[in-house]
């Protein structure tokens, strides 16, 4: 998109124009940032709990308006209906209870070898974050970015994608409703990440980079700022000193994550849930059960259970409360979603199901069918080798399956990635649990659970290509530092003292 | 867990629904036992969003979790750890149901599916969510209907 003044959202599955809205330019961009930044005191004059309060207040206001975020959800995401449930309440939940936080950032005593309380760490705002969100979450993510920053105190600009603006341009409409205390530090860009990213590396305000986004992309910004950094470079006094400040990265990338399922668990049940894991919202979903590694007693029992659930899936208008595949967010992932069946068909595969298209030709009311491939094991040693679908992230309905041998094999499978944000077990031996969270190499590891778990202890980041910087992490704690002050007061006073 | 209710105050609620209602109540303590002992918190039913905006009830009172059971207090609690606000459409709906099950069923759909014309319930915490997480309103809330059992919050 080059800098137009105009954007046309359109409906995923139909086509039809949902609205046309003003769309920032360079100037209006700057302008945004420095409003932002004269506003930010606005947020710091309250303090944690008040702000958490403003929060709840929202999460209330979009509680009470969800019909219609819902119906935008459905119509510029392609979400199905059902799932635009979810993709709602993460944050209502989270906005709800988000003083559950407060432990991650409250200032923290410390005590000496002598048993002395006189220093502490601190807990500081970074500063005004820009945050980019991808296009697969309408809402959750952009929301969750932007009431991250408001909850610790800084002020933000977000970037939603442009394909699907809309529900968050009215969610910021209905805290403007409400007259949300420091509204003005909070902003929404419509811009594409094209120029935007470059505009935020260049600002000297905005102090942190928050995106979700590719593995590849969130590298791209590096060299981008590395390049920037570079014009920036003065060396009048003999040696290199760039005048550009550092910046804080803070990265959600991609996930490619292992699902194992061992003998020793209800296979129907865990189907079930592996097919939720997999396929919800047509697979478009960072944490998406990507690759399933089955153990070999049960392999085949388990992918004939997987392959009747999958047959189950109702794919098509999103709005049909029975439809659980809605349409592809872009005709970039259909492509990818081929490229990645034909690259796996050149290796010894097969499979089981799916890999059909549905294209109209345009770039709405695109699917590609839920699909299931066996990857043999001895593809998946060499990651410069293995199928394309089994090394990257597969965006899209398509999974991997291959077979383990033992325990010891599946973590071993699990662990081939390049990426490293979740991993799933399913078994019910306590012991081979205990291996499995120590031997796992993700940031995230569920044990029998659930998916789609809708609970203010999960978190996000990851490990290897999937974040940075790498763990597990909650966005309050990621938007503070930690600032020593030891205070000598109690003992010294009187010393200093004129 | 039997637990006891009762209804302190004699007839000082101003309103025949707040009145209706904690008789309905008071039929179903053992919704509130999951509690601990010392939990109070306020019921306000609200006649508009806006009178809910403005934090103007039309009438109120707490229950209050003492050592066998409940008590229902008119008016608004000392010092609550949270507000569970009812438009006086929900409450009229509510006391018409039959079952405790059905009951749940019902606040939990005011909660999930919130209509200014049907009927609504929000809720306010004043405690920390830990606090109150530790004083048992997770579990009171999955028990009165207001958070859905896990496996029907999203299901293909």
């Amino acid at each position: 998109m080059s800098k137009v003044k105009e954007l046309q959202i359109k409906n995923k599955y139909t086509g039809e124009l949902i609205d046309t809205i003003p769309a920032d330019t360079p100037e209006t961009l700057r302008e945004k940032i420095k409003k932002v930044a004269q506003n930010e005191h606005l947020i710091k004059k309250m303090d944690f709990f008040e702000r958490a309060q403003l929060l709840a207040k929202v999460a209330s206001k979009l509680r009470f308006n969800k019909n219609k975020l819902k119906e935008l959800i459905v119509a510029e995401g392609g979400l199905p209906i059902k799932y635009s449930e979810w993709e709602l309440s993460i944050v209502t939940n989270g906005f709800k209870f988000c003083d559950w936080y407060y432990p991650m950032v409250e200032e923290k005593p410390l005590t000496s070898i002598e048993g002395e309380q006189l220093a502490s760490i601190r807990y500081i705002p970074q500063g005004i974050a820009a945050c980019i969100s991808p296009r697969n979450t309408p809402i959750s993510l952009p929301l969750y970015q932007l009431g991250a920053n408001y909850l610790v105190g800084n002020g933000a600009i977000v970037k939603p994608s442009t394909a699907c603006p809309l529900t968050m341009l009215k969610a910021y409409s209905l805290m403007e409703d409400m007259n949300l205390p420091g509204l003005d530090a909070l902003d929404i860009v419509i811009a594409p990440g094209e120029w935007a990213v470059d505009e935020f590396l260049k600002s000297r305000i905005i102090k942190t980079i928050m995106t979700i986004t590719s593995s590849h992309t969130a590298k791209d910004i590096i060299v981008n700022y590395a390049k920037i950094l570079r014009k920036t470079a003065d060396k009048s006094m003999g040696v290199t000193m760039y005048t550009q400040p550092f910046k804080n990265f803070f990265f959600e990338c991609a996930g490619n994550d292992a699902g194992i399922v061992m003998p020793d668990v209800n296979l129907e049940q865990v189907a079930k849930w592996n097919c939720m894991a997999s396929y919800t919202n047509s697979g478009q979903q960072c944490f998406s059960m990507k690759r399933i590694i089955v153990h070999k007693d049960i392999y085949d029992e388990y992918v004939e259970l997987l392959i009747k659930e999958m047959d189950n899936l109702k794919y098509g208008d999103p709005t049909d409360p029975d439809v659980d595949i809605g349409p592809l967010g872009s005709r970039r992932i259909l492509m990818m979603m081929e490229v990645m069946v034909e690259d796996a068909k050149k290796y010894d595969v097969k499979i089981f199901t799916g890999a059909e298209k549905v294209d109209t030709g345009e770039d709405y009311g695109l699917f590609y069918k839920p699909t299931l491939i066996e990857i043999k094991p001895e593809l998946c040693e060499d990651l410069v080798k293995a199928p394309f679908l089994w090394r990257e992230e597969a965006f899209g309905p398509v999974r991997s399956i291959t077979k383990a041998n033992d325990l010891q094999d599946a973590i071993r499978l699990a662990n081939a990635s390049n990426y490293g944000m979740r991993a799933v077990v399913y078994t019910s031996n306590l012991e081979n649990i205990e291996i499995f969270k120590n031997e796992l190499n993700a940031a995230n590891i569920y044990v029998n659970a659930r998916p789609m778990l809708v609970d203010i202890t999960v978190s996000l980041g990851g490990i290897k290509d999937s974040a940075y910087p790498p763990g597990c992490k909650y966005y309050p704690q990621e938007l503070v530092y930690g600032k020593y002050i030891y205070d000598g007061t109690p003992v010294n006073l009187d010393k200093v003292k004129p | 867990m039997n637990i006891s209710s009762e209804i302190s105050g004699g007839n000082t609620f101003k309103t025949d629904i707040a009145k209706r209602y904690t008789a309905f109540l008071s039929q179903y303590p053992e919704i509130f036992s999951d509690l601990i002992k010392g939990s109070d918190f306020d019921f306000a039913i609200y006649d508009t969003l806006d009178a809910y905006d403005d934090k103007n009830p039309i009438d109120s009172f707490n229950v209050l979790r003492n050592g066998h059971g409940i008590d229902i207090i008119p008016g608004k609690a000392y010092d609550p750890d949270l507000e569970l606000a009812l438009s006086t459409k929900a409450v009229e709906k509510l006391i018409q149901t039959n079952t405790k099950e059905e009951y749940a069923q019902l606040l939990g759909s005011f909660y999930n599916e919130p209509d200014e014309d049907d009927g609504w319930i929000d809720f306010i915490l004043y405690k920390r969510t830990q606090t109150i997480i530790d004083m048992g309103y997770g579990k009171f809330a999955k028990t009165a209907g207001i958070l859905e059992d896990e496996d029907a919050v999203y299901s293909m």
